[in-house]
């Protein structure tokens, strides 16, 4: 559903993808596996044509072309972007946060009490104001709020990045039940976690390129790629 | 911001109207006083509405209390046109300048946001100024009418409290719409709104003709105050005095606007009598705001516990 070939990418004129190729098919999660600062956010970024440019190579969802496409008409050709840094609508409670979105998008599968029944985390706390969350609570609010906008595609930035075990437990299992509903993710990640748990595919990102495609069992099942781009112990 | 909390509509109403009664039981002083403190907590309200939900610190929101100020007039005494329409002329051209000034400031964000609106505004001062056949200049417009059509102080008090009141409730509704939201979205982050699917220069552009429109009723309600127009009314001293009204009345609530008018343009007021630099003492309130109670009146009624205008403090964010 979405393929990327030879993708460069540039912040101004500083190249920070020089040749990404990925796929993703209907229903898969795909993993997006390598260091800090290697293009991995660069390339989701490029996929929602956010703060950075397309300079050349393609991106195509559903085989039309999103480079230059805005940001707001990209979600509603059904990509939904959860970024590293979460951004939550501090000022809003957590219920108006996800009441944003409903105009936002078409009709679709997700309801609001669709996504509280996925983190009932946030139902407890629909009244509170989201700028209080802690991190976790804020994490499962942003991929809720995306989720209202019912992306066939939904790209997570490193969701669990710096997050409790136990709240990662429950993310993790939240990405488990969307696979389950056949959305398809694109998930970056430092550690093998998610990969274990439910990836499908891995890609490798290396100082801007795309340098390993395979299963994530090929991936685990051959620690040295890991420790070559990773440099964790498989923990 | 949340506005769950405005919800008080019954008591809202009831205040207002009681307020537009008490009106007429004031001396005719008074009564002019309280004009102006209604019509300036109008201009502050749309401003605060701009800065406090759209996220959009404007430097040029004079240009449409000035545009509403002299739609009216020059409708009324160029044109001849009669007042009542003149009246509903006076809002249209803030909100026409309000989509022009808008399309072309929403491109930029910040400092540089603010720098274009000011541009902006000293370009309709400017015009103002110099088109002296139209105009008159520095002249103003004078004379085309009686102040306040002809009506007493009482009245008229009465009939900008009530018109005040109902762009106010306009506005509150506004903040609890979805579209509300989406302008809170925008102006809190806008490329998350972005993407869930909002045009963040579009949103804003909406919110910017929002803000100008009532500043234009606003202007336009004090040239009939005032039965004149002058350039200042589009002047960087307006935006001023309107900047200062939001911080002093609390940047974070949505009274914000209405508390600040009403300090503001009573100390300006009595302050002035009784010492000639009452801009000292603005000065010094203004400092201590920013210093010691940065939420405003609003935030300060609220941790009194006094206000149910803004959250109660535990779920405040930090």
């Amino acid at each position: 559903m979405m393929k990327i070939r030879q993708l460069h990418a540039a912040y101004g004129r500083i190249e920070a993808l020089h040749g990404v190729d990925l796929d993703v098919g209907e229903g898969e999660v795909v993993c997006l596996v390598g260091r800090n600062g290697v293009g991995k956010t660069s390339t989701m970024r490029a996929i929602v044509q956010e703060l950075i440019q397309v300079t050349k190579g393609t991106v195509e969802f559903d085989g039309a072309s999103v480079v230059g496409v805005p940001s707001h008409d990209i979600i509603k050709r059904g990509i939904g972007y959860v970024p590293e840094d979460r951004r939550a609508f501090a000022s809003l409670t957590v219920a108006e946060n996800l009441r944003v979105v409903r105009k936002g998008a078409g009709n679709g599968q997700w309801t609001v009490d669709g996504v509280y029944a996925l983190f009932p985390h946030l139902a407890e706390g629909r009244k509170r104001l989201a700028g209080v969350l802690s991190g976790g609570e804020q994490q499962m609010l942003s991929i809720a709020r995306s989720l209202l906008t019912n992306p066939r595609l939904l790209l997570l930035d490193e969701p669990n990045e710096g997050l409790a075990p136990k709240i990662i437990d429950e993310i993790i299992a939240a990405i488990l039940k969307l696979k389950q509903e056949r959305v398809s993710m694109l998930v970056s990640e430092q550690s093998l976690r998610t990969i274990r748990a439910c990836g499908d595919r891995v890609v490798v990102i290396d100082r801007g390129a795309s340098v390993f495609h395979g299963t994530a069992a090929e991936f685990l099942g051959n620690p040295e790629i890991a420790r070559q781009y990773l440099m964790v112990s498989g923990h | 911001m949340s506005f769950e909390h405005v919800q008080s509509r019954w008591l809202f109403a009831a205040v207002s109207l009681g307020l537009a009664v008490a009106m007429l039981m004031l001396g005719p002083g008074i009564a002019l006083l309280a004009t102006e403190v209604a019509i300036m907590a109008l201009f502050a309200s749309s401003l605060g509405f701009l800065i406090n939900y759209g996220g959009m610190v404007s430097f040029g929101h004079a240009a449409y209390f000035g545009l509403g100020a002299y739609g009216f007039a020059l409708a009324a005494a160029k044109l001849g046109l009669p007042l009542w329409l003149a009246v509903v002329l006076g809002p249209l051209t803030a909100a026409l300048g309000a989509v022009l000034f808008g399309a072309l400031c929403v491109r930029l964000t910040h400092i540089y946001f603010a720098m274009l609106t000011l541009a902006c505004s000293e370009i309709v001062f400017t015009v103002l100024f110099q088109a002296y056949d139209y105009t008159g200049g520095d002249n103003g417009l004078t004379n085309f009418m009686a102040p306040r059509f002809g009506l007493s102080p009482q009245i008229y008090a009465a009939l900008t409290v009530a018109i005040v009141a109902l762009c106010i409730a306009f506005l509150a509704r506004i903040v609890r719409s979805p579209l509300g939201l989406a302008i809170q979205a925008v102006g809190e982050e806008p490329h998350r709104a972005a993407a869930l699917g909002f045009s963040p220069r579009l949103v804003q552009l909406v919110a910017c003709v929002i803000a100008g429109t009532l500043a234009g009723i606003a202007g336009t309600m004090y040239s009939v105050f005032q039965g004149n127009a002058f350039p200042d009314y589009a002047g960087v001293g307006i935006t001023i005095d309107a900047l200062v009204m939001v911080v002093i009345g609390g940047v974070k609530g949505f009274y914000g606007g209405v508390f600040g008018a009403i300090i503001y343009v009573l100390l300006k007021t009595f302050v002035s009598r009784a010492f000639t630099h009452w801009e000292l003492v603005i000065g010094l309130i203004l400092i201590a705001v920013v210093l010691i109670f940065p939420t405003g009146i609003a935030g300060l009624l609220q941790k009194l516990g006094l206000s149910r205008t803004a959250r109660p403090s535990g779920e405040q964010h930090p």
